[in-house]
């Protein structure tokens, strides 16, 4: 009986969702939210995730970096909201993620473009993680000589840079009378 | 001298050398003391600490360290604390602390004797050992397979380093050439086999029981687990980093799920000796005990709607909806997963959420309260708790039973005040414990507990301290170094033992969930109640699941079966009435 009472003293219990919205707590981690205009492809997000919910990987024709999302595996953590550079991934408030019928409706995908090196021209990053790095140039007041200058080598394939390097190095040497 | 004799742990050793012969003892970390002894003195060290020395097997690790010195080993860890069988029989609190065992067993002959002919609680760690990696226990009286399929090829042992791809299994055999799983069966006239299971009522979790009745009355049961069993130790040995690893952990458990995450984190932590800030421990503490709050509200919830309550059910789950929105709002979600990492915590606890948590809390107790004085005056309801499902002290004693199963036997054994760990130094509580060893104390056990973890919350909220939540110590992973972590869950201890490996990974992870030291002794709880409790006597054991999905009962004289369905069951634990055992 003093159930019962209970019952009447505390009313109804049960909230209107879904015909009204649930609010959640400030905070709450819900499904990350991804602004495809900020996205640089840095792949931080991808190394990061510990289930492998997000991947960064090139496309079949290999003309852009795909970021792809399967919302099926994400298991709400946040760490790609932690290590993402230019907030482009970050946790929001939603939490209703059920698709119907379909699996692949669980996917969010992004194509981001590619850059190519200037010397070999073969593409090895986005042009928006170039384009990330010469923002940051100008914020920490380089010149525009300087950043001209270094763009050449920031838009230059790590196997470019390398064999660069190597022949620079050799040439050093030779000039110097090392290798003969 | 007098230096060496006051260090924690010598006096247990000093006695055990008087019989038998220590090869080397080791403090990593300091209050884990590991002795290594012969295989053949590995029975009589065991019962010693165990019998002689008031201690209680927490966990056992067998482990194939070939590649380090050319053995496997065994490690069987006990928890020292005293018989406690009566009140003055318990050790001082300067005296407590975790021995293992360890002993040597040669690749080449891979057996040892058993410990289970002389300690009972050692037997499910036993079968396991074999089934893992094929180390045979000679005498162990019950030598059946434990975890893995009866299909499973004799000769391969995936815990075994070069047993196998972590993503290999092997092909199943055709249901007809299955080999039969042989239950422990009673002698005598008139038996009815109930099968319970495959899959178990309310949480939907497989296990398979056999009850074993004469009318109404069980005799015997037996049970077979693990259909779910998922290579998790094997899958975190080789592939995942630290960082994945305690998001693993989590996923042991779907209500307990951060005890793990934080028993496995802590077990890396204490082998390299990594002390994170008061604030992280603190915060810790906190998540914790909010699972122990829906857990146990959960558990009590369940034992009302089990016995027809269901009036009193929906209450205590209205009452859950509080912690659940407590957890979200320290943890960001309504489970408090995705939290803990090696060095501390990830999320902090604003003002802002103490304020409003105080309140949570200040709601939570009066309601709380209110339903359950209500339910304790509801005859009906308390004479279906009442001398159902009788925990023995002894067994208990032999089995290690741990949780509020052991707390509603009288036994004063709560992980949290045998070995505090983290803020638990400063925070005050009582261990509430029950005399009746039947569901009624159980669940008593949990409704007290429940108070405790709102004061502790509480006084968490009030006195943590400010400050960082993560160390930034600088801390590399030792090869080889392991050490074991306790971590009282909702369900009781879960122990986590660890070996770090070379390239920061893990080399061994050992796993023991509460309900695992739990499980052996229910076969006892089940004896002489009646079909109709078999579902809340599993429910107050806490297993994460207390009905069943189907039922088949077989009438061994007639060889007539029947086959009850979910509702059948639950109707008739619900309300006595019109036996389903009747017209067979």
């Amino acid at each position: 009986m003093k159930l019962l009472d209970m019952t009447r003293k505390y009313g109804n219990a049960t909230h209107e969702y879904p015909f009204a919205p649930y609010e959640v707590a400030e905070g709450f981690r819900g499904k990350p939210e991804y602004t495809y205009e900020l996205c640089i492809g840095c792949t931080a997000c991808a190394v990061a995730c510990p289930s492998n919910a997000m991947n960064v990987q090139l496309n079949e024709a290999k003309d852009k970096l795909v970021w792809k999302f399967d919302c099926g595996r994400c298991i709400y953590c946040g760490r790609c909201d932690e290590v993402c550079p230019t907030g482009a991934v970050a946790l929001g408030d939603n939490f209703e993620t059920a698709v119907r019928l379909n699996k692949e409706d669980l996917i969010e995908t992004g194509e981001l473009e590619l850059q190519a090196c200037v010397r070999c021209n073969v593409n090895f990053t986005t042009k928006r993680l170039i384009a990330y790095c010469i923002e940051n140039f100008i914020n920490v007041g380089w010149s525009k000589e300087q950043i001209d200058h270094k763009a050449v080598y920031i838009k230059t394939c790590p196997t470019c840079k390398k064999e660069e390097s190597v022949g620079l190095v050799v040439g050093h040497f030779y000039k110097g009378g090392v290798v003969r | 001298m007098n230096d060496k004799m006051n260090k924690k742990g010598d006096i247990f050793i000093n006695k055990l050398k008087e019989k038998i012969k220590i090869l080397d003892v080791s403090r990593m970390p300091e209050e884990q003391i590991t002795i290594t002894v012969d295989r053949a003195d590995l029975p009589e060290t065991v019962r010693m600490l165990y019998y002689d020395m008031g201690g209680w097997l927490s966990t056992m690790v067998p482990n194939d360290e070939r590649q380090i010195n050319g053995n496997y080993t065994l490690y069987y860890a006990l928890s020292m604390e005293g018989g406690k069988m009566s009140y003055d029989d318990e050790l001082p609190a300067e005296d407590k602390c975790w021995i293992t065992v360890k002993a040597y067993i040669p690749a080449t002959d891979p057996c040892y004797p058993s410990v289970t002919r002389l300690v009972p609680a050692a037997v499910w760690y036993e079968r396991e050992a074999y089934d893992m990696l094929g180390l045979v226990a000679e005498g162990l009286p019950d030598p059946r397979r434990l975890v893995l399929s009866d299909d499973w090829p004799d000769d391969l042992f995936p815990m075994r380093k070069d047993a196998m791809e972590y993503n290999y299994r092997p092909d199943p055999v055709d249901h007809a050439d299955e080999p039969e799983y042989k239950f422990l069966h009673p002698e005598g006239e008139g038996l009815i086999d109930v099968p319970l299971g495959p899959l178990h009522i309310t949480s939907d979790e497989p296990g398979h029981f056999r009850l074993y009745c004469d009318g109404d009355t069980i005799i015997d049961a037996d049970y077979r687990l693990f259909y779910q069993h998922r290579g998790m130790e094997k899958l975190a040995e080789n592939r995942m980093s630290y960082d994945q690893m305690g998001f693993l952990a989590e996923r042991v458990c779907g209500i307990c799920g951060y005890a793990h995450a934080t028993a496995c984190i802590e077990a890396a932590e204490r082998a390299i000796d990594m002390e994170i800030p008061r604030r992280a421990q603190a915060i810790r503490i906190i998540n914790q005990e909010i699972e122990r709050l829906h857990s146990h509200m959960l558990n009590i919830g369940l034992a009302c709607e089990v016995t027809g309550n269901i009036n009193a059910f929906m209450h205590i789950f209205r009452i859950r909806e509080f912690s659940m929105e407590l957890a979200q709002l320290v943890s960001g979600g309504r489970k408090t997963y995705g939290n803990v990492v090696v060095g501390g915590m990830r999320r902090d606890i604003s003002a802002k959420e103490i304020r409003k948590g105080l309140e949570l809390l200040q709601t939570m107790e009066t309601q709380l309260k209110e339903v359950w004085e209500a339910v304790m005056e509801d005859d009906s309801q308390v004479s279906r708790w009442k001398g159902v499902g009788i925990l023995d002290r002894q067994v208990a004693r032999d089995f290690s039973a741990v949780g509020p199963n052991i707390r509603g036997s009288g036994f004063k054994r709560d992980t949290r005040y045998d070995h505090p760990y983290d803020f638990h130094d400063a925070i005050e509580y009582e261990v509430a414990v029950e005399e009746g060893c039947d569901v009624y104390a159980r669940e008593w056990v949990r409704y007290k507990e429940l108070l405790e973890s709102i004061s502790i919350i509480r006084q968490c909220f009030e006195i943590m301290p400010a400050g960082s939540i993560i160390t930034n110590h600088n801390k590399r992973i030792i090869p080889q170094a392991y050490a074991l972590a306790n971590n009282e869950a909702p369900r009781g201890e879960n122990i986590h033992w660890i070996q770090h490996g070379s390239a920061q990974k893990v080399f061994r992870w050992r796993c023991r969930a509460a309900t695992y030291n739990n499980w052996p002794s229910l076969r006892f709880q089940f004896r002489g109640n009646t079909i109709a409790d078999a579902a809340l006597i599993v429910c107050s054991m806490d297993p994460c699941y207390s009905c069943t999905d189907r039922v088949t009962v077989v009438d061994v004289k007639s060889k007539r079966s029947k086959v009850l369905t979910h509702s059948d069951l639950k109707k008739y634990s619900q309300t006595l009435k019109h036996s389903p055992l009747k017209d067979i």
